[in-house]
């Protein structure tokens, strides 16, 4: 920090006397931002960690060939630009992807960035043949990975990669929030071994890591040797506070700069003066699974009517304070295929009474809903149960800690369940796919609720393979209607991503993305 | 008293061994597994299987117990399995940091629970002993969250004397004077509950004695007030006023854990907290056999203190 800070003095002075023009040389680098986390997140090994919370680390300090660009808060999708790759060509029966690699790069080790490097990152999460191979990185980068036949290193500075069968989507699904294909230092790797990636990661990004004192905080410092635009902070600070009234407190105080903010504080902290950020097109959408398992689920009638007995705008407006929006379909805003005119099923509870009066359950029906525990309380869960009350469905909250409640959403629901829910989604919109394809069914998949529809299949199927954006987002469109027509799930809300920042924040950005760019940040 | 404290040593094995066994096997009982947990929703069964295997997870629960105990036994507290620190590295600076707080809570409680005990029963049915006794019983009814919650709002964001959060001032430079400014509201939170108990034991401890024919006799005999508390009174009231305290120091414990969260003090709680929520057994373990260590510990220390006022103990 003093270093920087007496570079930027020296060349302010000798900009003064002349010898230099302002604002030329010297990276300003100023300030350390504190932000507020809500949990302590998971290793920073971005080929072995799925959740968007440690993302939100990695992002900065590691670079896939292909970046998102989170620089932008309007783009309703984030743009693909070039990362570590400075351009790349796809050919035209879309099987094989060339890359040429930006010259200069160099990882915060010191060591250059080449194809070399690609090549061994590659070998890490998806060659089994390879001395280099990291079974867990496998597990966590398979949705990209299933699709590669090749990696070749065609010179020391283009890679070329195979795919087995078309996917227009694919470049996209390595910057979702699974294993993500960034490139971590080969000499790294090799000094500390795969499983020390999680507590020494070294990447090219804008910062780099300094240290990790586990369940206090993880330190990143500006990385002066950035091939691309620097960073302008110093330090980033990242502290985990379990607490939501601790973060408050914390903010209020001066403590941290930035946190997400609990709903019902949100008005009182922008009273306050604090800075309120949101983004309408997060790719991320609250949803219940409905059972097909649960013998009343097989009819139509009472899918329907669950989609219509609750009140999504209510709980948007209510609970979220405003920062949610009451969604109708499984495509989440943050996909170039959805629609915000697209309306499914509408609040009418006279009308959920009387489908239900249809399928022969005028006189009520009882239900199990499993819930995770997940730092929010139930208040959207229980305000769930009053509207379903209000149609004669008598549902039963059954709440598990969260590991086990994932262990329960991924094994897929048994018969004597109705429902479940969870708050997922990505940026691409093959990702209606994971959750609702006869052959992701649970245990093989994450359709929990075991939905199966061959039409929503072929229409995927021939979306991935359709080159065109606008087609492919059509053909999504159209699996997504199908849905919901069939009413297999019933899309909730989106989260907005509220977040909070202290009024000396500077330069962030909330994009349509779960984690952020916070190289463009800066403290006054 | 040699051999009276190592008759008590060595009944902490057999109290060690079957907190490390019960730990282990509640642990099992949980559904969801490490695996899950690890590999993310998205990972293939094969997958999952070949985590099992490779962490040893799909052998018989005797058998991972007692090469978890071989291992321990030769020190060897493995690796966290969710994060790849090794466990030692991870578990004792949490511990230390939950010994600090508890060590300043049961400082506090000592101060307070003995001094406002000791002037509300010299002074018992006065005006100040029913306000020091009805405060000590509101302070030490609330639940520390709710009291953590109050002190901050009013010493930290209203008055600013102390800070929200934290073992250290993320933008200084740390130092002991910092630790001390960060302990004041943890510590006090911790320390209220305990503190009313060990108030009212010692009033009503010292009143009992006071009573006493013994003490009635040496006031007769013209003793000085002095002598006479310290003497005839104090003395005979200690034993079963150290072993209350003693077993405050559980309370400590087990408080400081809910502290630390309110107060973000990076302590054991959270630690615990977190390897629960992965499944991370190795750190799970050593990290409870620590807390009965240091409970089983206080309790020896307790007792032995207690032999010392008390010479018949030692017979025992």
């Amino acid at each position: 920090m003093t270093r920087y800070k007496l570079a930027g003095c020296l060349a302010l002075a000798m900009a003064a006397v002349g010898f230099i023009p302002a604002g030329m040389g010297v990276a300003q680098a100023a300030g350390t931002l504190i932000w507020g986390m809500p949990a302590e997140t998971d290793i920073l090994d971005p080929h072995a960690t799925g959740g968007w919370s440690t993302y939100q680390i990695t992002y900065q300090i590691f670079e896939g060939l292909v970046k998102e660009d989170l620089t932008d808060p309007t783009a309703a999708t984030p743009a693909l630009i070039p990362g570590l790759a400075k351009s790349w060509t796809i050919s035209d029966d879309g099987l094989v992807y060339t890359f040429s690699l930006r010259e200069g790069v160099k990882f915060h080790d010191g060591t250059p960035f080449d194809a070399e490097a690609v090549k061994f990152n590659f070998e890490r999460f998806w060659d089994e043949s390879s001395p280099n191979f990291y079974p867990k990185a496998k597990a966590f980068v398979i949705a990209y990975t299933k699709w590669i036949k090749s990696v070749e290193a065609v010179d020391p500075m283009t890679v070329r990669i195979t795919l087995t069968a078309p996917n227009y989507q694919w470049l996209r699904q390595g910057l979702q929030s699974y294993g993500q294909p960034l490139m971590i230092s080969p000499a790294s790797v090799k000094e500390y071994g795969n499983d020390g990636v999680a507590a020494h990661p070294v990447g090219t990004g804008p910062f780099k890591f300094v240290e990790r004192d586990q369940g206090v905080k993880t330190v990143i410092e500006n990385f002066p040797d950035y091939w691309g635009k620097k960073a302008l902070l110093d330090k980033v600070i990242f502290r985990p506070l379990q607490d939501p009234a601790t973060r408050v407190n914390a903010l209020e105080s001066g403590e941290i700069h930035m946190m997400s903010p609990p709903w019902d504080e949100i008005e009182r902290l922008v009273s306050e003066g604090f800075v309120l950020t949101t983004n309408e097109n997060v790719p991320f959408i609250n949803y219940i699974h409905l059972n097909y398992n649960f013998p009343p689920m097989q009819d139509i009638r009472v899918r329907q009517a669950i989609n219509m007995a609750i009140d999504r705008e209510g709980i948007a407006k209510e609970i979220y304070a405003g920062t949610a929006r009451a969604e109708y379909g499984m495509l989440s805003p943050g996909t170039d295929a959805y629609d915000p005119n697209f309306k499914s099923y509408s609040y009418d509870p006279e009308g959920a009474k009387k489908l239900l009066a249809e399928a022969g359950y005028a006189d009520g029906l009882k239900m199990v809903f499993e819930i995770p525990q997940y730092g929010t309380g139930e208040i959207v869960e229980t305000w769930i149960q009053r509207d379903l009350a209000k149609v004669g469905i008598d549902l039963e909250l059954r709440k598990y800690e969260w590991v086990t409640y994932l262990g329960k959403w991924a094994g897929g629901m048994t018969p004597d369940i109705a429902m479940n829910e969870i708050g997922w989604g990505m940026s691409t919109p093959a990702w209606i796919g994971i959750v609702a394809r006869c052959d992701t069914i649970a245990p093989n998949g994450q359709n929990s609720g075991a939905y199966c529809n061959e039409k929503v299949d072929a229409l995927l199927d021939e979306a991935i393979v359709t080159a065109d954006p606008e087609a492919a987002a059509a053909l999504y469109q159209q699996a997504n209607r199908i849905i919901m027509d069939d009413a297999a799930f019933v899309p909730v809300v989106d989260d907005m991503q509220p977040m909070m920042l202290a009024p000396n924040v500077k330069g962030f950005v909330n994009p349509p993305e779960d984690w952020f760019d916070l190289s463009i940040v800066s403290i006054e | 008293m040699g051999a009276f404290l190592a008759k008590r040593f060595l009944g902490v094995l057999p109290v060690i061994f079957g907190v490390s066994i019960v730990i282990f096997l509640l642990v099992q009982l949980a559904p969801g597994d490490t695996a899950t947990v690890l590999l993310g929703p998205q990972a293939t069964e094969a997958a999952k299987e070949e985590l099992r295997r490779a962490l040893g997870l799909d052998r018989p629960l005797a058998v991972q117990y007692f090469q978890w105990l071989g291992r321990v036994l030769t020190g060897d507290f493995g690796t966290s399995i969710a994060t790849q620190i090794p466990v030692l590295d991870l578990v004792l600076p949490r511990f230390v940091n939950t010994l600090i707080l508890t060590a300043a809570s049961l400082l506090l409680a000592i101060v307070l629970g003995y001094g406002i005990g000791f002037f509300t029963a010299l002074r018992a049915n006065s005006l100040f002993d029913r306000i020091a006794t009805s405060c000590m019983l509101m302070a030490g009814s609330a639940p520390p969250f709710w009291l953590g919650l109050v002190l901050v709002l009013v010493f930290a964001i209203d008055l600013g004397w102390f800070p929200v959060s934290g073992m250290e001032d993320f933008a200084g430079d740390g130092g002991t004077m910092d630790l001390l400014h960060h302990l004041v509201l943890p510590a006090v939170t911790t320390a209220l509950g305990p503190a009313a108990i060990i108030a009212r034991i010692v009033r009503s401890g010292i009143l009992d004695v006071l009573g006493r024919a013994h003490v009635r006799v040496a006031r007769s005999k013209g003793l000085q007030r002095r002598d006479l508390l310290r003497r005839h009174v104090i003395l005979n009231a200690l034993p079963p006023i150290v072993t209350i305290t003693g077993l405050q120091l559980g309370y400590l414990l087990g408080g400081a854990l809910l502290t630390e969260v309110v107060f973000a003090w990076p302590g054991l709680g959270s630690l615990l907290y977190d390897s629960i929520t992965a499944r991370d057994l190795p750190v799970l373990q050593a990290a409870t056999l620590l807390i009965a260590l240091a409970f089983v510990l206080a309790n020896i220390a307790v007792d032995a203190i207690n032999a010392m006022l008390d010479p018949r103990l030692r017979e025992i």
